[in-house]
């Protein structure tokens, strides 16, 4: 038989949150028969309220609690865990989940078990998160923290080796280019804080002046169907954009700048454009590629003077994205060229190379290495990459993206940007395909391609669904921004421009592979105004099959 | 520290981080912040390295550190927090040993696992792996999985909870088969 709870069992129920309807009901009756009682009671529940409040977060919006407290307190205990495998519960919620666990230690165990499953899991399934990006990044920041120790020697030894002696030159010599030595790169890189700091000083300066200002600082270039503007912070009907905070509901666009920056943004976000052609991103996800030219420091850094919350990009590379999503850290990713990235004037910065990421708390008070995990920026690429749109098993390859002519997935399209911006003296051999009319690739006679200006080279690549003859056909159709002046599908042509667009196809060791369309089986369809491609694969004989499509870019 | 020394702690590096990253994680540190407070813990360990007595167990070692890391979580600024909640963390840190020797899953043999596990995901077919890739490589939430799929969150959540399932099931199988198991 139960004892009888006293009444301090019953108080004490009641402030653990474990009271039951009949618990209160007792002490209903009790306080009411008893002031003494109902006193204690008064007291105890109002202090635990000032506890509540003297340990919450000042900066915490009470609503917005509330609110998720609600939610939480409705929510069934496995969509609860769930939240806490995605890394979206928030306080009152864990609280809940601790409360379920707190009696059941062996679905505590469950849970530590499930979540060492999700770890492995993003081990496994991402490259980013694999044992190379981990080491690399671990040894970055020992050498960052740990100053005296051998990471350090190994690193000047082995700048010393890759990197030439620095020549003397002018002042701005000595504080942008690539770091000779450590002590030295620091010593430059707060020079660089010290002239972000002065550019976000004349930045606000501008700023001020805005709303007077009617000049316009850039322009919508495309959009995705589904792209949606908040009303009031949407660019103007003609597709300008005048110095102003601008927020994107949903889906992406990319925008030019006036200082020849390009900008793609994916929606949800919130940023913002300044006069002096700056971008500022609030929330979401960005990616800017800045323009290629003889001095690029200085021409990117005239394109584009990038921020996003307390991050300043203190040496512009050639494509750098901002991943802005979540509140509590934003993360700098560097995908083409050398960057650098400083902690708004906390002169902290980082030199970022190729394939690095860094992420600021939102504090902005750290710098931490993460590893390099593109995927978030998958759909802002596409729309920078060049893809207005596309039809069938089709997949934009991020940069970086290995072209292995093993293939990838099975029955799907890959689509790499092999050279994004890239100039040739004299001509080009490439097949002969004319805009309007249905081909079918095959031996093909070609004909030569006079090169004027800037072009980009695309590399299509199908990887067959079946083995040997059984290759399932595949259709796919693909919109480019530009007009295509070239398509190459003969595996002797493509071999043979390989070097010109600067690629690098890892082949299959062993393998004397054809990668072009030789089976003359698949066909190949220009539109007239030579912005889409139509492609049917039949043939491969089990191998994956590549086409070359050339577009100029003025 | 010889460099005899900075070579063992490497290979130790190679052989715990994966074990050490999931333990890290069962602790309630956030997902974006795993990879950090494992790197933490190595670094602590590097540093103390002259205190670690070869012949001791290494893994329940870091382990050790990497908790006393978590704990040391509580009492920071809740701005500063690495974990997803104080409480969350207590009643995760109740349920791991406070001798630092944990199951088989979250210990030493955690690589040999995960490289099971990196086999099964590459026998997935490819709609799972999409699946599979969009939680935990591109971190969506179940209700963005849900939009892209066509799918409502209740049936994106059901298809994870299958897939690990089979994925547990298809590493334990793998294990078992490796000849250390015998």
């Amino acid at each position: 038989m139960k004892p009888i709870p006293t009444e301090d069992d019953l108080i004490r129920q009641l402030l653990h949150g474990e009271a039951c309807e009949s618990v209160f009901a007792d002490l209903s009756k009790k306080a009411s028969e008893n002031p003494g009682l109902a006193s204690r009671l008064a007291n105890e529940l109002g202090f635990s309220e000032l506890l509540r409040q003297a340990l919450g977060s000042t900066d915490t919006d009470p609503v917005t609690e509330f609110e998720a407290a609600l939610e939480g307190r409705s929510l069934p205990i496995e969509e609860l865990l769930h939240r806490v495998h995605e890394g979206s519960v928030n306080r009152h919620e864990c609280d809940q989940v601790v409360k379920a666990l707190w009696s059941d230690p062996e679905a505590a165990r469950n849970l530590r078990r499930s979540l060492v499953e999700d770890e492995w899991l993003r081990q496994a399934v991402s490259e980013s998160k694999g044992e190379t990006a981990f080491i690399e990044s671990l040894e970055t920041r020992m050498w960052a923290e740990t100053r005296q120790d051998h990471f350090v020697e190994d690193f000047a030894l082995r700048l010393e080796r890759e990197i030439p002696a620095e020549v003397p030159g002018s002042e701005e010599d000595k504080i942008i280019p690539f770091p000779g030595g450590w002590g030295f790169s620091l010593f430059k890189l707060g020079a660089a804080a010290a002239a972000i700091a002065l550019g976000a000083f004349l930045a606000a300066e501008l700023a001020a002046g805005r709303l007077a200002s009617s000049g316009v600082a850039g322009s919508i270039v495309n959009s995705t169907s589904d792209a949606v503007w908040t009303s009031g912070a949407s660019p103007r009907q003609d597709g300008t954009l005048r110095p102003g905070i601008y927020e994107l509901k949903s889906g992406v666009v990319s925008l030019k700048l006036n200082g020849g920056g390009e900008l793609s943004v994916e929606g949800p976000a919130r940023f913002e454009v300044g006069e002096d052609a700056s971008a500022e991103v609030h929330a979401g996800i960005a990616l800017a590629r800045l323009p290629e030219g003889e001095n690029r420091s200085e021409a990117r850094r005239q394109a584009t003077k990038l921020k996003s919350r307390g991050l300043s990009v203190s040496e512009p590379a050639r494509l750098i994205g901002i991943d802005a999503r979540e509140e509590q850290a934003t993360e700098a990713v560097v995908f083409n060229g050398d960057g650098g990235i400083c902690l708004g004037a906390s002169g902290k910065c980082r030199d970022l190379s190729e394939f690095e990421a860094v992420k600021v708390d939102h504090l902005r008070d750290r710098l931490v290495d993460v590893p390099y995990n593109p995927r978030a920026f998958s759909k802002a690429w596409e729309l920078l990459a060049g893809v207005e749109d596309k039809l069938g098993p089709v997949r934009v390859e991020l940069p970086g993206s290995v072209i292995s002519a093993a293939g990838g997935v099975a029955g799907e399209v890959q689509v790499f940007v092999e050279n994004d911006t890239f100039e040739t003296a004299g001509t080009m051999e490439v097949d002969r395909v004319v805009a309007g009319e249905f081909a079918v690739a095959g031996e093909n006679p070609g004909e030569s391609l006079e090169t004027r200006g800037p072009m980009r080279s695309y590399l299509l690549q199908l990887t067959p669904s079946g083995a040997g003859e059984s290759s399932d056909e595949v259709e796919t159709s693909l919109t480019f921004a530009h007009p295509v002046v070239g398509v190459i599908f003969s595996s002797d042509r493509l071999e043979n421009s390989d070097a010109t667009v600067g690629t690098n196809v890892v082949s299959i060791e062993g393998d004397s592979l054809r990668r072009g369309l030789e089976s003359g089986e698949d066909e190949i369809l220009l539109s007239e105004d030579r912005r889409t491609l139509n492609l049917r694969f039949r043939g491969g004989e089990g191998k994956a099959e590549q086409v070359r499509v050339l577009v100029a870019l003025n | 520290m010889t460099s005899e020394d900075r070579e063992h702690f490497i290979e130790q590096v190679r052989t715990y981080h994966a074990g050490l990253r999931g333990f890290v994680r069962s602790l309630g540190v956030d997902p974006l912040w795993v990879d950090d407070v494992a790197q933490e813990a190595f670094i602590v360990a590097y540093n103390r390295l002259d205190e670690f007595e070869r012949g001791r167990d290494f893994g329940a070692w870091l382990r050790g550190i990497a908790r006393n890391l978590v704990i040391n979580e509580r009492r920071k600024d809740a701005r500063r927090k690495r974990i997803l909640s104080d409480n969350l963390t207590d009643v995760l840190l109740s349920s791991s040993s406070a001798s630092d020797h944990e199951p088989e899953e979250m210990g030493d043999d955690a690589l040999a696992r995960l490289n099971a596990l990196k086999e099964c995901v590459r026998g997935l077919p490819e709609k799972s792996l999409r699946l599979l890739k969009c939680r935990y490589e591109e971190e969506q939430s179940a209700q963005d999985i849900a939009e892209e799929f066509a799918m409502n969150p209740p049936a994106v959540r059901k298809a994870l909870e299958r897939l690990r399932t089979s994925l547990r099931e298809c590493m334990e199988q793998r294990i078992r088969l490796t000849p250390a198991h015998g």
